[in-house]
């Protein structure tokens, strides 16, 4: 009796490991359905539209039921020639530093000043109230702030030159109107836009880092700027590549501000690749050569992207290897 | 984070797209199938002319089409504008809407096989005698989508033109008189500009400025170059004798600050404000200020035809057209007649909506029977020479950024020219071989 009850046990104990290998099946196929809801929508929502916008970009296209025309490469070849083009892309490197590189270096210190020095001297409430202010523009519809903000930089009514002329400055800068300045002040409302997002995402960081390194470096005499440099910095890098990434694929695909303060003009000098491709695909008709736009911006973005990841990745490695 | 909430609410809209095309899956397709509903849409506020001459011919409809229900849909023009190419290719589509003019806009669609043609309702009922000349040019569209040729797709109601809308105030503090010819104009201009008055209102980031420049094209041009330009009949040379002293004109009061130098960027709502407002006395733009400037504006108010100019900015206004998927076309036919009886069109005369077939001796406002007679001159001479941004697609920002280089002094007349003509060249081209 108890010799068959323990070859029983011996038998399934036996049976156990192999159970697995006559169905052939790993663990993850169980899993699977679960993905089924996301792979449905990423099928619909990004998938379909992205290979059907490349599909378009090899025609030429007019539209509705007009016909098809196959095109090739030719829409492709096109926007090489095209200065428009190149304008676009120009000023996306504008648009990476306003929405970007200012944001995020303010941010930091802006971030660091309200955490360890305003909240510190007068309580965290008054650093709360500051972060939601810087926050507000973001929480600000895109097309409210672009009315603010041509209504203050309109040439002849607005705000800003209003206050200008009433200091004695006889002929004040057309912002919006002046190719010359019509960038700068499409930036610098940018970095008014973004500014907020960097802050909020750097003071949670920094609830993360350990007191006790500050307080550590403190008694060993180190400066509010030693502190920041040796300890801040280093501690929220994670979050920086978070920011980094994601504020980058926004300034690549940036489209309402500039639809709202100067759809791209004057003279062409605020166009961007995502406004651009929406001109040409709707205004102009001109489906495959819009279609065309879109997926180089596509590209743009990916290549962009997974350098980031890449970078962060590499950074984590050698944070691990220095540890 | 951002990114998440916009791609949550892509898919909030793309669900609710779907829920919405689920329960309007039944409606019949093609054909005249559908003869107890006749379905429009259209995008004018019902306070408007053309929303109270319109509510008139719904209700003559409804009365002479007693089974028959009445189903109308406010839109935006905005919405149809942009997606207009998608939506008639369903089913699911209205009998008869509102749709805008030209080759860019009504004529694709045309060529996009997405509108019913409507010759033999346009000859059966009449509607090609009601609607002669520069008029008709809008209504038809060849194979191409361009217009001026071929078969009938839309039947307008009014239309709208181009004029030189005046501060009385201002002209008689200074005892100036309305311009006859370009020349008076120009002395005009020089009178106020002589006393530190800026007198040309303009908008630099949108039409006006691309308008004013063609009514200057159009005080040097002919028919001939109208329909060369509009129409495609022979090609367009940019240098010739009417484009050159149309830009130089206007370079030259940009010269003399007849039109302010800190222009480019303003909007068509800035210069009206400042027109309204007194700021500049001279204002060049359509009919469709017309209602504003009657209610807000204080100081007192007129308006004159361009002067010297026998040709106009303008054309017929929006469109009735009935899209190729539409299950009642006859009702919609029907209701476009009714349209443009005396009844309907005396009701758009009376309020200013400029009646392509109205009487301008019934109207008892002095203003609009102004605006209305002068526009009748403007039809009696078949004086409509379209708009500047019509003839190729994407043309209108091409104009707007062109003169905006002239209004900031960092492009030639020439260099302007040359933009224009090449842009002009390459739609030209794409809409031939499309």
């Amino acid at each position: 009796m108890a010799d068959t009850v323990l070859a029983e046990r011996r038998v399934r104990a036996d049976e156990r490991p192999r159970a697995p290998r006559r169905a052939r099946r790993p663990e993850w196929v169980g899993y699977l359905p679960y993905l089924l809801p996301g792979a449905v929508a990423f099928g619909v929502v990004i998938g379909y539209p992205l290979l059907t916008n490349v599909y378009f970009s090899l025609f030429k296209w007019r539209g509705g039921m007009a016909p098809l025309r196959w095109y090739g490469l030719g829409n492709y070849v096109d926007l090489l020639g095209d200065d428009k083009f190149w304008t676009s892309f120009g000023n996306s490197l504008a648009m990476i530093v306003a929405m970007v590189l200012v944001p995020t270096l303010l941010g930091l210190v802006l971030a660091a000043v309200l955490f360890d020095y305003l909240g510190r001297r007068f309580g965290p409430r008054v650093a709360s109230v500051l972060r939601a202010t810087y926050y507000l523009p973001q929480i600000l519809p895109v097309a409210v702030a672009g009315v603010l903000w041509n209504w203050i930089l309109n040439s002849q009514t607005g705000a800003l030159n209003v206050i200008l002329r009433g200091v004695g400055v006889e002929t004040p800068p057309n912002w919006l109107g002046d190719p010359d300045t019509a960038l700068p002040s499409v930036m610098l409302v940018l970095i008014w836009v973004q500014m907020g997002y960097p802050v909020v995402i750097f003071m949670a960081a920094l609830q993360r880092v350990d007191p006790e390194l500050y307080e550590a470096a403190e008694l060993d005499g180190a400066g509010w700027w030693d502190r920041f440099r040796a300890i801040t910095v280093p501690q929220i890098r994670p979050e920086t590549f978070v920011v980094t990434l994601t504020c980058t694929v926004a300034a690549l695909k940036v489209f309402g501000p500039i639809y709202v303060l100067t759809r791209g003009g004057p003279e062409s000098s605020t166009l961007v690749p995502s406004y651009y491709s929406y001109l040409s695909f709707f205004d102009k008709s001109q489906v495959g050569y819009g279609s065309a736009i879109a997926t180089v911006l596509t590209l743009v973005i990916v290549v962009v992207a997974l350098v980031i990841l890449g970078l962060q990745n590499r950074a984590e490695r050698r944070e691990r290897e220095g540890l | 984070m951002k990114h998440h909430g916009t791609a949550a609410v892509a898919a909030a809209t793309l669900a609710g797209a779907l829920a919405l095309t689920g329960c309007t899956g039944q409606s019949a397709a093609g054909g005249d199938t559908d003869d107890s509903t006749l379905t429009i849409w259209h995008y004018e506020n019902e306070d408007s002319a053309m929303g109270k001459a319109w509510a008139k011919a719904i209700e003559i409809f409804e009365e002479e089409h007693p089974d028959v229900t009445v189903d109308v849909e406010k839109q935006t023009f905005e919405q149809i504008q942009k997606n207009a190419k998608i939506v008639l290719t369903g089913d699911d589509v209205p009998d008869v809407m509102e749709f805008n003019k030209g080759n860019a806009t009504a004529g694709q669609l045309a060529a996009q096989g997405l509108l019913a043609p409507l010759t033999d309702a346009a000859q059966e009922r009449g509607w090609a005698e009601k609607l002669p000349g520069s008029l008709a040019t809008t209504a038809t569209y060849d194979e191409q989508g361009l217009m001026g040729s071929g078969d009938w797709y839309g039947v307008p109601n009014y239309g709208e033109f181009v004029g030189v809308y005046y501060n009385k105030d201002m002209f008689a503090d200074l005892g100036l008189e309305v311009p006859t010819t370009l020349d008076e104009l120009e002395d005009v201009l020089a009178a106020f500009k002589a006393e530190g008055v800026t007198p040309l209102a303009e908008a630099g980031a949108e039409y006006p400025l691309g308008q004013l420049w063609y009514e200057l094209v159009l005080a040097h041009a002919d028919r001939a170059l109208v329909d060369d330009y509009q129409l495609f009949a022979n090609d367009v040379d940019f240098h010739d004798d009417a484009m050159t002293q149309a830009t130089e004109t206007l370079d030259e009061w940009i010269d003399k600050g007849y039109i302010a130098a800190d222009s480019a960027a303003l909007t068509a709502e800035d210069m009206g404000v400042s027109f309204i407002d007194g700021t500049y006395p001279i204002m060049v733009s359509g009919s469709w200020w017309f209602g504003r400037l009657a209610t807000e504006m204080q100081a007192d108010w007129g308006q004159f035809n361009f002067p010297g100019n026998t040709l106009h900015t303008g054309s017929s206004g929006n469109l009735w057209v009935v899209p190729a998927n539409a299950d009642s076309k006859s009702l919609a036919e029907d209701f476009i007649d009714i349209t443009l009886r005396p009844e309907v069109q005396d009701v758009l005369a009376v309020e200013g909506g400029l009646p392509v077939a109205g009487d301008a001796s019934a109207i008892e406002d002095e203003r609009t029977r102004e605006l209305t007679e002068n526009f009748q001159a403007i039809l009696d001479e078949d004086g409509l020479a379209y708009y500047p941004d019509w003839p190729v697609a994407g043309y209108y920002d091409v104009l707007v950024s062109e003169l905006q280089s002239l209004v900031n002094r960092s492009k030639t007349p020439d260099e302007v020219l040359d933009g224009l003509q090449g842009s002009y060249e390459d739609g030209k081209a794409d809409l031939l071989d499309g």
